[in-house]
């Protein structure tokens, strides 16, 4: 098996760094999040999980995607350009497999997404076996595993001190190019994984609970704000406006949003047909488990576990899925 | 004083003076959760303890409205806090809850925990009875702390540039999930400025300058309604130290006014009125 010892992932990190876009966690308050790294040192390898998604990455909370100026004679219109290549280093499993998600929509189906399917082409993947399954994981559930290396180009696992490396693709060795590693002997261990199951309903299941008053006990305590759709590897709407810049310019901005907010159904003439909170929260979970799994292929959920660990008031992943299919 | 609490909130339903009891349960993962209880077999769900750090007085705006038409809304009971109980009488004083569609029960409170440590607010709480209630419950425990601003007064130290770059640091973690608006008893507007569209006053960039823009507006518009519950705060998934806004104005209310918030129902708060003999710097 091929290693790198930690100071010689370190020392080829900071390398990446120095020639490329390189995005780790890193401690920003009293929370871990990816974000860009310029010296290795600014890296946490000992982590569970990020506090946030890499789905910004793909994704961004905002972004400009048309600018429009007028010019003496008629209008410019500018598509800005994306950034270069980057590498995510630390992803982690889970993180790894929401992109998968997220490509059955914006790459797998006509017409794909242009920036999403160009950041996606131009990064690469370097994933960091989970040790264990945290509190609130339950990836076990959606057919993942802790150590789960197909979603990456590149896949590191700890063991005794040293990090396992594993090429999975052609970019995951192109990257890996000319790094010394060193051979060890035996298999990286088994992470530690929670034997219980969440049962996941399979998508025919799901509308007959539809009516069930199940949601709207459960959606009392709701505060219905967005905190669970944002930190989510999966929930992708988006909304997109025109901003103007001054009287002759205009930026096309699509940023984030979310079917949590009260105004997020609303359609011309005011009517809104989710208007109760127990409409969305039990929207966010159709979504996940029934439309985007019919409209797209997988399930929109990978047991990352950040809706339980950060809801205000415990609105529990588990507990509901639990709940639904003791209905 | 659980047991009082679950006979009160069983006696409210049995003799339906109330439709529903909202206080605390346990949820999952050891966590305490905000509890409806709608039946009075369902009254055992109810705790009470120091992990009820919850504003239940945002919930009382769901009930606001008839279940059916032509119908009065809902009479509902709530356990409150004193710092809760402040929150509610910022809602009475601006009609937006019937006085005599709540019944509280009022604890007398020993403060909250969160992470194990006794809350910021809580250390400075020199109430520690509710200011409004239907029945009071405990007894008032000594001693009791002061709100001494510390933690303002050092920002205030701080140059205007070491301030704003404090800020910025601050709400560039911050991803506009609204957690802190939507657990705040007192921003319910019908419809936020933040997501206004016509007028369009704020953008949907989750930008510094939007993010900035919206956490300083909401901090104005809850200038001198402000409860000081720290909800916002505790809903908070960035740990965005929120308060510190709010508290900067409720100084500067207390040493131009003298004025606290949430008292009473009463009172009219000082930027909601004008005295001719005022005169106020501007």
């Amino acid at each position: 098996m091929k290693a790198m010892s930690r100071d010689r992932l370190l020392a080829w990190l900071e390398e990446l760094a120095g020639r490329s876009t390189l995005i780790g966690p890193r401690i920003v308050g009293e929370k871990i999040l990816y974000k860009p790294v310029h010296h290795s040192a600014e890296i946490v390898l000992d982590f569970a999980k990020t506090d946030l998604s890499a789905k910004e990455y793909f994704l961004p909370s905002t972004e400009a995607i048309l600018s429009v100026k007028r010019e003496k004679k008629g209008f410019d219109v500018e598509e800005p350009s994306l950034h270069g290549r980057q590498i995510i280093f630390g992803l982690r499993p889970c993180d790894a497999r929401a992109l998968r998600v997220l490509d059955a929509l914006f790459l797998n189906k006509e017409p794909a997404d242009p920036y999403y399917a160009e950041r996606r082409e131009k990064t690469t993947l370097i994933g960091l076996a989970c040790r264990e399954m945290g509190d609130e994981c339950f990836c076990t559930s959606l057919g993942l595993a802790p150590d789960e290396a197909n979603d990456v180009d590149l896949m590191l696992t700890e063991m005794a001190g040293e990090y396992a490396i594993r090429a999975v693709t052609a970019k995951g060795k192109a990257l890996l190019g000319a790094a010394v590693l060193q051979e060890v002997e035996g298999v990286p261990p088994n992470p530690f994984v929670r034997q219980k199951q969440v049962p996941i309903l399979e998508v025919g299941k799901w509308p007959e609970r539809f009516d069930s008053p199940f949601w709207a006990h459960l959606s009392d305590r709701c505060l219905s704000c967005r905190l669970c759709t944002y930190v989510c590897p999966t929930c992708r709407c988006f909304d997109i406006r025109d901003v103007e810049l001054s009287d002759k310019e205009i930026e096309r901005l699509r940023a984030w949003d979310s079917c949590m907010a009260e105004g997020y159904r609303r359609i011309a003439g005011g009517h809104n047909p989710r208007p109760a909170k127990a409409e969305r929260l039990r929207n966010r979970f159709y979504c996940k488990f029934c439309y985007y799994p019919q409209d797209f292929g997988p399930v929109a959920c990978v047991g990352c576990g950040r809706c339980i660990a950060q809801c205000p008031v415990n609105v529990d992943a588990v507990e509901v899925l639990e709940g639904l299919s003791a209905l | 004083m659980i047991e009082q609490i679950r006979d009160k909130a069983r006696e409210l339903l049995e003799s339906k003076q109330i439709s529903c009891f909202i206080g605390y349960e346990r949820g999952t993962r050891g966590k305490t959760h905000p509890a409806f209880i709608y039946n009075p077999q369902e009254v055992g769900r109810l705790v009470w303890d120091e992990s009820c750090t919850h504003n239940l007085t945002v919930y009382l705006h769901q009930f606001k409205n008839p279940v059916k038409r032509g119908e009065p809304p809902p009479r509902v009971g709530i356990l409150l806090k004193p710092c809760d109980t402040r929150s509610l009488n910022v809602l009475f004083h601006e009609k937006q809850i019937d006085r005599a569609r709540v019944y509280v029960v009022g604890l007398a409170c020993e403060g909250v925990k969160g992470n194990g440590r006794l809350a910021g607010r809580c250390q400075r709480c020199s109430e520690r009875l509710p200011l409004v209630y239907d029945l009071l419950l405990g007894e008032k425990p000594e001693p009791t702390g002061r709100e001494d601003y510390a933690e303002v007064a050092d920002l205030e130290a701080m140059s205007p540039k070491e301030r704003l770059a404090f800020w910025a640091r601050e709400f560039e973690r911050c991803i506009r999930c609204y957690a802190c608006r939507q657990a705040c008893p007192a921003c319910y507007c019908f419809e936020c400025v933040a997501e206004q569209l016509d007028p369009p006053w704020m953008g949907i960039a989750i930008d510094l300058s939007q993010k900035q823009f919206f956490h300083v507006m909401r901090a104005y518009h809850l200038a001198g309604r402000c409860a000081g519950c720290n909800a916002c705060e505790e809903a908070c998934p960035m740990e965005i130290p929120l308060s510190l806004l709010n508290r900067k104005i409720a100084k500067e209310l207390e040493a131009l006014f003298g004025y606290k918030v949430g008292q009473d129902a009463i009172t009219p708060p000082p930027l909601a009125t004008f005295k001719k003999e005022e005169e106020v710097p501007l």
